[in-house]
């Protein structure tokens, strides 16, 4: 009975109730939106650093640190297929793929410019990007003597797919060497500055252009990138027993400005939930406080009656209580149908330092629907503690007189 | 009057005892002395009307035999034990099981209906749900409501509300019921019925009743009259 008279109460004033949970459901609603875009910028963020850099890179640990000279960090073939048959048998994987770059010059009669030349296993099923030119074609598998350029490269050196660059760089032992290649292609990348320099190659054609058979990194793809550091634990551990002298790292480790992207993103949304829990708070206590005093004199008559003040605050909280949990219920389902639509409509934007317009999408994970439903009970309650309190405490005489 | 009623074995001794009970108000810088050093005492099954001019100390000497107040001076014994000694705790377990309140306007609960009103103290009392129901069932064929159970109050006259109330202060089958003017926003019929009802109460339950009203209709269902003047208590009519 105690919980259908705190419920009958809460409809009990059906424009104040009806303010109450238009508040909830307002700050509902702002809550998974922002929540919603923040996780979905960073699965977008992950997915696209991890399919740049694959989950997990193996290579010398003075790569990695940077503590190399000259090309003496290469993985020579036979550590390449060793780790390539250990890897082949693990769980989780979905492909693995290797890269040699370089830096050098590419150019024509008219002038030269600098390209940062990635070597890479044509298609692969780690870096597909090389599939999706702009314009032009991919490369040909008959054929290793192509490059695909980035969009501001071509534009820069004046050429387009079908005409010819010269490239030119040091091989590994330091001496001088040039190639003249065909442009297959042309793509555009996420990073603009990047674009700007950026020249793939396949890989056979860079091993030959460096004069040697190594490779700088061996990529590997998992079908679930949130498992990236499991997996490179466990292989750490077979090449280590297998002797290989090579390093696992995961692509958070490679891209070490993701942790800053995602503590600012966690920052912002706590920022959110504090803003909302804010505003809920002093909404839900305005109306509480009044609709508590009103009904003084009911309290004034149950105390007589025999009920104990812990009775009464738990009554008001039970009551306060109803309300979050309406109010959350309806803020969910209002929300989750204004984010579907949402993404159906898929409004496009161009984020800060990229290139190509992306489609906005909100994520609706349960992390999105469950913080603003704690968010609301939360700040909900706590309005509710101090009005109940107060009317528990009321002097039952002075109640009893009030009307 | 059918003083002697079979049920009530333990008439004669005293149940309720009131000494020198003062309560004084403070307004700024005046003292309202609300009751001035009040002796009173009920026995098991007496039924007191209490009269007296508006602001005389009335409701205020109820207040404090139901202790939802407390005196500035004296004591209230209820079955020989001091309300001054009782934590508030205990004073709410005083009331919840031993003392029925029926108040001028009702004071029923909006949103409970008229059964639910009625059951609220034995809901406080922890009984069980089909005694409960029972004991419902009982009480409000008793004040002749036995089909109005659903209703809220605001769909029952003043007269049926009334008896909602008195329903709710008998259900717990309290020693001592205490009502302040409970016919006052009722017409001179439908008061008759309700006091009626609070004779038969006081009768076959053997409940110590304390009347206060204006009404001298009221007055005369009463087997013993005091007059309360500026705060100080007469036995008997006398005006
Ligand atoms: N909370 C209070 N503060 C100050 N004075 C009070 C308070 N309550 C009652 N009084 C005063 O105490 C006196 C007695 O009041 P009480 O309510 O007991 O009178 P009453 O006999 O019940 O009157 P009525 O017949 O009008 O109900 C009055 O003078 C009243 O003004
Ligand atoms: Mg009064």
């Amino acid at each position: 009975m105690q919980l259908k008279t705190s419920l009958r109460n809460v409809f009990r004033n059906r424009r104040r109730t009806a303010f109450s949970l238009a508040v909830i459901v307002v700050g509902f609603v702002i809550l998974v939106s922002v929540l919603g875009f923040v996780g979905e910028a960073l699965q977008s963020t992950k997915t696209s650093l991890a399919d740049e850099t694959g989950a997990v890179q193996v290579g010398s640990e003075g790569l990695f640190e940077n503590s190399s000279t000259g090309y003496d960090y290469l993985i020579p073939p036979g550590q390449l297929e060793q780790v390539v048959a250990i890897v082949s048998t693990m769980p989780g994987l979905v492909g693995v793929s290797w890269q040699l770059n370089f830096a050098g010059l590419v150019g024509d009669e008219q002038g030269s410019t600098l390209i940062v030349g990635r070597g890479i296993v044509p298609c692969s099923d780690v870096q597909a990007y090389e599939c999706i030119v702009s314009s032009g074609s991919p490369f040909e598998e008959t054929s290793d003597r192509e490059v695909i350029l980035g969009v501001a490269l071509a534009r820069k050196l004046g050429v387009a797919p079908g005409d010819r660059v010269n490239i030119a760089t040091g091989t590994v032992s330091g001496n001088f060497n040039a190639a003249t290649v065909v442009v297959s292609g042309e793509i555009t990348y996420a990073l603009e500055a990047l674009e700007e320099q950026l020249g793939l190659f396949p890989i056979a054609f860079v091993q030959r252009l460096l004069k040697t058979d190594g490779v700088e990194r061996i990529l590997i793809r998992i079908d679930d990138v949130d498992q990236a550091e499991a997996f490179a634990f466990e292989l750490q551990q077979h090449l280590q027993s297998a002797s290989i002298p090579l390093v696992a790292r995961t692509w958070k480790e490679l891209n070490p400005s993701y942790a800053s992207i995602e503590s600012f993103y966690g920052a912002f949304s706590g920022l959110a939930m504090m803003g909302i829990a804010v505003l809920v708070f002093f909404s839900v206590l305005e109306v509480l406080t009044i609709s508590f005093l009103e009904r003084s004199r009911e309290v004034g008559t149950l105390r007589a009656l025999g009920a104990g003040r812990g009775r009464v605050f738990g009554s008001f909280i039970l009551e306060a209580a109803f309300l979050g949990i309406i109010g959350a219920i309806l803020g969910a389902l209002i929300s989750v149908a204004l984010v579907l639509v949402f993404n159906a409509i898929a409004f496009s934007w161009i984020p800060p330092g990229a290139a190509i317009p992306q489609s906005i999408q909100l994520q609706l994970s349960p992390t999105v629907i469950i913080m603003p439903i704690l968010t609301v009970l939360f700040s909900t309650l706590l309005s509710a503690i101090f009005p109940s309190w107060r009317n528990s405490r009321i002097e039952i005489v002075r109640a009893l007189q009030s009307v | 009057m059918s003083s002697d009623s079979q049920f009530c074995h333990e008439k004669g001794l005293a149940f309720l005892e009131a000494r020198s009970l003062t309560k004084t108000y403070q307004v700024g810088s005046s003292a309202v002395h609300a009751l001035q050093s009040v002796n009173f005492t009920a026995m098991q099954g007496d039924f007191v009307v209490i009269n007296g001019p508006s602001g005389s100390g009335k409701t205020t000497f109820l207040n404090l035999i139901s202790a939802i107040d407390r005196p500035t001076q004296g004591e209230v014994l209820i079955q020989g034990v001091s309300t001054n000694t009782l934590s508030e705790r205990q004073l709410a377990q005083l009331r919840k099981d031993k003392i029925g309140l029926i108040f001028q306007s009702f004071n029923l609960i909006p949103v409970l209906s008229a059964a639910e009103n009625a059951e609220y103290p034995l809901l406080l009392q922890r009984l069980p749900k089909t005694e409960r129901a029972q004991r419902v069932q009982a009480i409000l064929s008793e004040v002749g409501l036995a089909d109005l159970g659903k209703r809220r109050p605001n769909e029952l006259s003043g007269g049926q509300r009334q008896r909602i109330a008195i329903a709710r202060a008998l259900i717990t089958r309290p020693k001592l019921v205490l009502a302040d003017e409970p016919t006052a926003n009722l017409d001179s019929e439908t008061g008759a019925q309700v006091m009626d009802l609070m004779r038969r109460l006081n009768e076959e339950h053997c409940v110590v009743l304390l009347v206060v009203t204006h009404d001298p209709e009221v007055a005369r269902y009463a087997r013993r009259q005091v007059r309360i003047r500026d705060g100080r208590l007469m036995e008997g009519e006398g005006s």
